[in-house]
């Protein structure tokens, strides 16, 4: 993890602009919005306004200059802007300065040729096509007449000016597009009197190279010191990105919250739980396959389109293309344990993986055996969520928090003891077993964590809260436990809606007539489009909010250091 | 009292109809808060769509309950299947009555207040999500009487 450094910062009102310019150029570091913070400056510090006519000067250079490019039929493009000396000066001058210079350009005056090359041009066709009699006085002058017109045409053309124009007005336009975005960091700073106030974001091992770059842009004139983040307080943190093949994990992990300082980054994790539990619901060899195929064709394509240009449902389909191929696999693999190809259609039978009590881990068909499956999604839900107690736990002694660390130590035992119990002494319905066979089991396995982690949690918090999240804790577990239960509910109407088409089609015990092939490929597709999206959403429900809800806030704020574009 | 046949197709009638008709209005609601919000802020609708789509799950769970009532339907000759029957239509439907209306309230609202500010999102999608949650507790408990019949 890298270490962050806030930098704060005094200087005067008139070298603020040369220093936001020296940064950006650097682009080391992100500044802070002291806007938001200005209650806790009160009496200090004033927001600072920049004025609006700065912005509305950068827009009327700008399209003036974009104008400039389309009457001369120039090629617009980025250029490098470091050509004006104006490292030490105030965006208004800068701005002054460029307005002089594109009044030097006198581009009115080398627009009208422009437009008398039009008229030229198509007067020499005119001319080069038309037959004419040299013997005639009419002829003569026509003759000459072109004569004078290739000979303009040729030195116009040599004018190299055109090309030296173009690269002034790109500078310029680069220059006026800085001042800008300078002006607009400005806008978030605070001031006194006559200094400006700014906090500012930088990793260590910038953080040399910012203080000088802040030293040199005010010739010395500031004051300047660093510190590290105060406890508690939320640093920016730079996350590694992701390797490709996560890449839409990682999208839908961060739209729902980026990770804060100290906290595990669930993303390489997710691309693991992620498509195990698709594959349960969408359990299908057949099915999956095509999903692995249309991963492929999509990760293929991805090379060839461009990504701006395609549209949005097909964008979001081509940065999914390797999590296809994943969930695909996935489905493929929970297809031989649950005997499925494009439905229970008896080609191939359940593989069993296992079994641990009461819990068959494969070896039944999901739509002759329900109430397997049932317990199976119960069990997969308990280990999902001790997997996020389990980070729980690791973060925790991340953030040094060793007195909340035992908390998510008695939840799991809690967890794992409520669904021992539920296993070995039955259900709801043989509650008053738990009373009397299993009150020693009980209070073992069901109180004494309950019990601890009230005692944890008020040890670390207080005894209000600890009753509070003893409660919160037992009604969550149950809720959330159950709540896995759709991997039953959604896996068995999948099974279920694919049952229906090979019965439609007249399929039986692993025979496909070619009448049903038709049949089969309809119910096939719209089975895969809209069970498909249906069972993505349950899954990542599951994840955001089943498991997310144990380790993760999302409070985090992403490092976006300020770089002129 | 009832011939116990038709006290089983009834329990068939509620457990799809009725779902379908929670699923129907909470996509309405959502759905047209979506396409109205969705015409100032198209970049937040991807997020939201989790309402429209938890929404169409109680149908979902409904065609669920309603096929393995099919499935026992040649055991609905006993009054005492044929009621088992009715009551877990009865409970998928109230269940999923309750879902779709916790949806369409709390999604709606959801979508608005993301439209303003999107950071509120993740605490809001609770009320959501929370509400679908009721729904897979009637599937669990009509689940269970179907089991016994």
């Amino acid at each position: 993890m890298t270490e962050m450094r806030k930098i704060a910062a005094i200087v005067f009102e008139d070298d603020i602009d040369a220093v936001i310019r020296s940064l950006g150029e650097a682009g080391i570091v992100q500044f802070v919005d002291m806007r938001q913070k200005l209650d806790e400056w009160k009496g200090t510090l004033a927001p600072h306004t920049v004025p609006t006519q700065i912005q509305t000067k950068c827009s009327e250079i700008l399209s003036k200059i974009d104008a400039s490019l389309k009457e001369l039929n120039l090629q617009p493009g980025t250029a490098s802007y470091e050509k004006l000396e104006i490292a030490h000066r105030r965006t208004e001058d800068v701005l002054v300065d460029v307005e002089k210079r594109l009044a030097e350009l006198q581009i009115e005056s080398l627009a009208k040729p422009s437009k008398f090359i039009a008229d030229r041009e198509q007067l020499l066709d005119r001319l080069g096509t038309m037959p004419i009699n040299e013997k005639t006085d009419v002829g003569r002058k026509l003759l000459e007449l072109r004569r004078l017109l290739d000979k303009e045409k040729r030195s116009i053309e040599e004018k190299s000016k055109l090309g030296e124009i173009r690269e002034d007005l790109l500078t310029l336009q680069e220059t006026v597009k800085a001042e800008s975005q300078v002006a607009e960091v400005e806008g978030k700073l605070g001031r006194t009197a006559k200094t400006l106030y700014f906090e500012a974001w930088v990793p260590y091992d910038y953080l040399k190279e910012a203080m000088e770059r802040i030293s040199k842009a005010t010739d010395g004139n500031c004051v300047v010191s660093e510190e590290p983040a105060k406890h508690g307080e939320k640093q920016p943190v730079i996350v590694k990105p992701a390797p490709s093949f996560m890449q839409a994990f990682e999208k839908l992990t961060f739209s729902s919250g980026y990770p804060s300082a100290h906290e595990v980054n669930p993303v390489s994790i997710m691309a693991i739980t992620f498509p195990i539990l698709f594959g349960i619901m969408f359990a299908d060899v057949g099915q999956g396959a095509i999903f692995v195929a249309l991963g492929a064709l999509l990760a293929y394509f991805k090379r060839k389109i461009k990504l701006e240009e395609a549209g949005d449902i097909i964008r979001y389909l081509l940065i999914g293309a390797e999590m296809f191929i994943l969930l695909g696999l996935a489905a493929i693999f929970w297809g031989f344990v649950f005997g499925e190809f494009f439905g229970p259609s008896g080609v191939i039978h359940p593989i069993e993986l296992g079994r641990i009590g009461p819990f068959y881990i494969g070896g039944f068909e999901p739509m002759h055996e329900p109430m397997k499956m049932i317990r199976f999604a119960l069990l997969i839900g308990a280990v999902h969520i001790s997997l996020g107690l389990i980070l729980k736990l690791v973060n925790t002694v991340r953030e040094r928090q060793f007195k909340h660390a035992p908390i998510p130590v008695a939840w799991l035992w809690l967890l794992w003891g409520g669904l021992f119990m539920w296993s070995s002494l039955g259900g709801i319905s043989s509650i008053s077993r738990w009373f009397t066979e299993g009150m020693l089991m009980l209070a073992g396995l069901f109180i004494a964590p309950l019990l601890l982690l009230i005692l944890f949690t008020a040890i670390a918090e207080g005894p209000m809260e600890g009753i509070g999240f003893g409660v919160e804790v037992f009604a969550e577990t149950l809720s959330h436990t159950l709540s896995y239960g759709r991997l039953m509910a959604l896996g068995l109407v999948h099974s279920v809606m694919n049952y229906l088409f090979l019965v439609l089609g007249g399929v039986e015990h692993g025979h496909f007539p070619p009448m049903s092939i038709p049949v089969v490929a309809t119910g096939t597709i719209l089975v895969l489009i809209i069970e498909g999206l249906i069972v993505f959403v349950h899954t990542l429900r599951l994840h955001w909010i089943e498991w997310f809800s144990k380790f993760y806030s999302g409070e985090g704020i992403p490092f976006k250091p300020f770089k002129f574009t | 009292m009832l011939d116990p046949n038709l006290t089983g197709l009834i329990g068939i009638l509620l457990s799809i109809g009725v779902p379908t008709i929670s699923a129907a209005t909470a996509i309405i609601i959502c759905g047209t808060a979506m396409a109205g919000v969705g015409t100032e802020k198209p970049e937040l609708l991807s997020r939201l769509i989790i309402t429209v789509v938890l929404g169409e799950a109680l149908a979902i769970y409904g065609l669920l309950i309603a096929f393995m009532l099919i499935s026992k339907l040649p055991s609905f000759k006993t009054m005492e299947a044929a009621s088992k029957g009715l009551m877990a239509g009865i409970i998928i439907a109230v269940g999923t009555g309750a879902a779709g209306a916790g949806i369409s309230y709390a999604g709606s609202s959801l979508i608005g207040a993301t439209a303003e500010r999107p950071e509120t999102y993740s605490s809001n999608v609770i009320g959501v999500v929370l509400s679908e949650a009721l729904a897979i507790y009637g599937l669990l408990i009509a689940f269970m009487i179907i089991g016994t019949i």
